[in-house]
């Protein structure tokens, strides 16, 4: 195979049928940046039917063109149509990459096409670069629980298949280009033929307390804390400062807080006013999730990596140093 | 009776794992190996079905010689029976060529209805060695699976784990599936268990070995990513850490420059 | 009744001087957990004013000024007890040794290690990891220190093997009520010199004098480890099992009690389902987690297998074995877990940590429950049942606190008296602080307790030092 006839970058938008996922439109705001140095032109792929007014979104983000896939199998989420889809339109159209969401469901099916076109997939990239000798992609990422930065290329085969988490890269529209091409597919999948089947879906109870994403104040508690008895007073602390509780993976997997909780690469990226870290080291898969205007950090080691993205940090006992800022901001409050 | 085939992976302690300043290589000398924590809740799941229906459990992972005692370990919960997949060939492999030696390997052990994986493992942590698999062995995939209901007539139903809400699907075996950790906890070995799988045979597979491997798909040659360059992590100056002398008036300090910024 | 001093503007100048910038705390400035330990229900006091010491002659200059103003002081170290111990029952000065937390150094020749009071247990064990080494005594709190852990002679898991916090103390140096220093035992193993005061002052709970830097005796770590869990259908079976396991010969280092209700709060709590509720198809009334350490796994291995065939005897469900990394991580979490877990789900709560002879722990346990019954009360424990030392809380969310007591107290009275019908002691690691100390007193007899408040007299003759504890009765009168 040649390189070179491989062309044009795609970023797949995933939908609920209403409207279009902000990881779709994240995606294809960083892959125009791409494009704009590779040359490629840049493509937002749907599947099944969205509303035109969504339509605007996806061209404002910079697109030079729009597939829409038509045709029966699209009702709900299926590994089988989808990855079928992308194979069928990759054969056809031979893409330089494809981006798709880092959602369960981009997760399920994008390194299933791969397999099919039997090429190079990477996952969880925080940064795109570009290589103009080899012509790849450099896909960089952070690896073994973020003590290393790894640089991963698709060197021989294309496209270049990566999935990316949502919220790792922003949304900052940069208007729309010229002139759109739409391109009309029709694939239809048998829905006959479709071997995991959606028989009923049971949306979530919203918990307040849960949704964490856009909270105003964070009061995130890292693996530094010595076991649930002493989880309290973070509580009360987020209570006081109008904000939620958050957590690092070791929490989550210490079983003392919910995976909804994890904030971090692998899990929710936040977007926050203040945010106040106690006993988190600073892997770098957690401060990247952490999109703050002013960024605290407390931990007992001078020399924890933390304190390099914080704006300000306290050295000292976690729980001393929470006691205290409970008491005074009580004391403000009395005042 | 259920044939199942559940795919595990032994690695190192990444907390241990530290990359040479020197060198820009990773470190793992000496550093402890353990079976990927995912991985044994797929065999709970795995181990679960097998109590419900009758089964028999086949294990199989790729690695070094070492990698033997992840399969002792999973032996000693449940599994009937082991393979290892080693040889220098398979080294250096990325998700698209480790799925290919797998699923060649496994093809030689029988054809499965049910494959269970762990959603991801720690140290490689791409997630994508379930849907390759599930590809390559042309099964039906539920992933993130938080409870299986019902296995009959050649179908699974269970329940899926979305980010806002639960799905219920049906699938046609073969299935593979990937399971919720916390809907899995893994058990205890008994002691007989544990004291046989240190005696049971482990059956080693080889580049020579498994049935019309084409070496250019394992190993480096099969994979269609590389890692060109490794580097530690870029960090920013540190910020401004307030150091008056004692608690209090650290966080007095803290607190004036929060409501400055008008953060409180 | 004794009777003491304030603290003046004048008193408090001079404790300001004797320490360092920023480490002396008065009245508002007391940090509000020094009015007590984790058992709140025995009542707070605070004390008037706090100190953190950094060094011997500190506490030393400390001592001296609280002698001359007769001004009451009451050691602390992470205010992890569970008797009120280091409650500053007559207000005073609270004298905090967090800040004495250096380990000073390793002889690794003579295997001791020479450190001061404020080192938490999990530091020093960790530390001494590092070196090969392992302190024995392992009580379940880690974050308490290892200077409190020698005023209550605290026990722990591993002592059905190893011994109890006594059996690792080589020296002490110890400020008197005075202010005089004085270094009591020597780094050796042996020792036939006269009276102990070493001993005496180890489980003293602060009442004799003030502990300030500590040499104990470590062992070379043992190199393998592995755990079995014994499931049974009851406690009886349960608790039967115990003495044979001990006679078989397989040294285990600890067997650690739990019943069925604990290992569901626990589940509950942690979210890691660890120790199984069902095995078999059949509900599990009581387990053991037996655990061995050696040098060999061969060894390891003979000593399950023969343990095995106990359990099979003693009709158990099945043995489980812990013994990767990840198990043993999940298995320790949970039952260090156990208080933690019992204390997030009650609203109130109080606790004895009674020893009895081993066959009788079933006895007692059906007894207790049977108290808790009759009283409206919930009863949840766990213990060491490789020594007897069983940890029994009394629990409720709905009472009100009032009638909570009332009711224990009901129960307490009774139990104890049981306990000594028995042939059982009050105490087991956890001491008596003021708490325990009308049991105490039951328990030992005028004769023994007199003889208490004596050498307590000859010690402390103004009675400055932790008033109302053990076996103080200069506090009387006053709410306990």
């Amino acid at each position: 195979m040649k390189k070179t006839d491989y062309k044009d970058m795609w970023v797949y938008i995933e939908h609920d049928g209403q409207t279009a996922a902000d990881v779709g439109l994240e995606l294809l705001c960083e892959v125009r940046k791409l494009c704009d140095t590779t040359g490629d032109r840049l493509f937002a792929v749907i599947l099944g039917n969205l509303p035109e007014t969504e339509t605007g979104k996806i061209i404002n983000c910079g697109a030079d063109g729009i597939i829409r896939v038509k045709g029966t199998g699209y009702g709900y989420f299926n590994t089988d149509a989808w990855s079928n889809a992308f194979t069928v339109l990759c054969r056809k159209y031979n893409p330089s990459a494809v981006f798709v969401g880092g959602t369960i469901n981009g997760r399920d099916f994008a390194p299933r096409f791969a397999v099919q076109l039997n090429t190079g997939c990477t996952s969880d990239a925080m940064e795109l670069g570009y290589d103009p000798e080899t012509g790849d992609i450099r896909f960089i990422e952070p690896a073994v629980g973020g003590k290393i930065m790894a640089v991963i290329t698709v060197p021989e085969l294309r496209p270049q298949i990566a999935t990316i988490r949502p919220g790792t890269f922003k949304y900052a529209p940069c208007g729309a280009r010229g002139e759109i091409s739409v391109i009309e597919e029709e694939i239809s999948f048998d829905p006959g033929a479709v071997r995991c089947r959606r028989l009923d879906y049971f949306p979530d109870e919203s918990d307040p307390e849960l949704d964490i994403a856009n909270a105003d104040c964070i009061v995130c508690v890292g693996n530094g804390l010595k076991d649930q008895e002493h989880l309290e007073r973070y509580r009360t602390l987020a209570k006081l400062l109008g904000g939620k509780i958050g957590c690092t993976r070791p929490l989550y997997e210490r079983g003392i807080l919910p995976y909804k909780l994890q904030i971090g690469q692998s899990g929710v990226m936040v977007k926050t006013k203040l945010y106040i870290s106690f006993g988190v080291s600073g892997a770098v898969n957690h401060t990247a999730g952490v999109d703050a205007d002013v960024f605290v950090a407390v931990d007992k080691n001078p020399d924890a990596q933390i304190f390099n993205f914080c704006d300000y940090g306290i050295v000292g006992d976690m729980d001393e140093i929470c006691d205290e800022m409970i008491a005074q901001l009580r004391a403000r409050k009395g005042q | 009776m259920l044939n199942i085939l559940v795919c595990v992976k032994q690695i190192p302690d990444i907390d241990l794992v530290r990359m040479d300043p020197e060198t820009g290589n990773l470190v793992r000398e000496g550093v402890p190996t353990l079976t990927n924590p995912l991985d044994l809740n797929a065999l709970e799941a795995a181990v679960r079905v097998k109590e419900r229906y009758g089964g028999h459990i086949t294990l199989i992972t790729m690695g070094p010689p070492m990698a033997e005692s992840t399969l002792r370990e999973c032996l000693a919960v449940g599994g009937d029976e082991a393979v290892l997949i080693s040889g220098r060939p398979f080294g250096g492999a990325d998700t698209l060529s480790t799925s290919y030696s797998i699923v060649k390997a496994a093809e030689m052990l029988g054809n499965f209805d049910l494959i269970f994986c762990g959603k991801e493992s720690m140290d490689g942590a791409t997630g994508q060695m379930a849907s390759q698999l599930a590809e390559r062995f042309n099964a039906s995939q539920i992933s993130c699976c938080s409870k299986i209901e019902e296995i009959s007539g050649g179908k699974i139903r269970a329940l899926r784990t979305l980010e806002k809400g639960t799905e219920l699907v049906e699938a046609d075996l073969p299935c593979l599936l990937t399971v919720e950790k916390d809907n899995f906890f893994g058990r205890l070995p008994n002691l007989e268990a544990y004291l046989a799988s240190k005696k049971a045979e482990i059956r080693v597979l080889t580049e020579n070995t498994i049935d019309g491997l084409e070496m250019e798909k394992i190993g480096v040659p099969g994979s269609g990513t590389i890692v060109p360059e490794i580097y530690a992590p870029k960090l920013p100056e540190p910020g401004q850490i307030i150091k008056t002398g004692s608690v209090k008036t650290d966080v007095g300090r803290l607190m004036s420059l929060l409501v400055e910024k008008g953060s409180v | 009744m004794a009777s003491y001093n304030r603290i003046t503007a004048e008193v408090a100048a001079q404790l300001r001087a004797a320490v360092g910038e920023g480490r002396f705390f008065l009245n508002e400035e007391v940090d509000p957990n020094y009015s007590h330990d984790e058992m709140p229900i025995y009542g707070k006091y605070m004390p008037d004013a706090a100190v953190d010491v950094e060094s011997t002659e500190e506490v030393s200059a400390i001592m001296k000024i609280c002698a001359a103003n007769r001004i009451p002081v009451t050691c602390r170290g992470a205010g992890t007890g569970l008797v009120g111990g280091c409650v500053p029952l007559a207000g005073g000065l609270v004298l905090c040794t967090k800040r004495m937390n250096r380990i000073l150094e390793y002889d690794m020749d003579n295997l001791v290690v020479r450190l001061q009071p404020g080192v938490l247990l999990k530091d020093l064990a960790a530390d001494a990891q590092k070196h090969g080494l392992m302190y024995p005594p392992d009580p379940g709190e880690k974050t308490a220190t290892v200077g409190g852990n020698i005023s209550t002679n605290a026990g722990g898991m591993r002592a059905v093997k190893y011994g109890v916090t006594r059996d690792y103390v080589l020296a002490l140096t110890v400020v008197l009520a005075d202010g005089r220093i004085v270094e009591l035992g020597k780094s050796v193993c042996k020792t036939s010199s006269g009276y102990s005061l070493l001993h005496l002052m180890i489980g003293s709970e602060g009442t004799l004098g003030i502990i300030t830097e500590m040499t104990l005796k470590l062992i070379p770590s043992p190199q393998y480890d592995v755990s079995c869990l014994v499931p049974f259908r009851t406690v009886e079976a349960c608790i039967k099992a115990v003495p044979k396991i001990k006679l078989a010969k397989l040294d285990p280092q600890s067997i650690e009690f739990m019943d069925a209700d604990i290992v569901t709060s626990s589940a509950a709590f942690t979210g890691n389902p660890i120790f199984p509720e069902r095995v078999k198809n059949e509900d599990v009334g009581a387990s053991i987690l037996v655990t061995f350490t050696g040098y060999d796994e061969e060894e390891l291995d003979q000593k399950m297998i023969r343990l095995g065939e106990i359990a099979k005897e003693a009709d158990a469900l099945d043995v489980l074995v812990v013994s990767t990394a990840a198990t043993k991580k999940s298995a320790w979490a949970a039952r260090s877990g156990f208080l933690t877990a019992i204390e997030a789900e009650t609203k109130l709560i109080d606790e004895m940590d009674v020893v009895v002879p081993v066959d009788r722990i079933p006895v007692f346990l059906i007894y207790i429950r049977m108290l808790g019954e009759e009283n409206g009360i919930r009863i949840r424990n766990f213990g060491h049942a490789g020594d007897g030392n069983l940890h029994i809380y009394c629990c409720s969310n709905d009472l009100e606190e009032d009638d909570f007591k009332r009711r224990v107290k009901i129960i307490m009275d009774k139990a104890y008296t049981k306990c000594a019908e028995l042939e059982g002691q009050v105490s087991g690691e956890h001491s008596i602080g003021h708490a325990k100390m009308q049991y105490l007193r039951e328990s030992v007899g005028e004769d023994v307790f007199e003889l208490m408040r004596q050498i307590k007299s000859v010690f402390d003759p103004d009675c400055i030092l932790n008033p109302g504890k053990v076996c103080d009765l200069s506090l009387s009168g006053r709410p306990a």
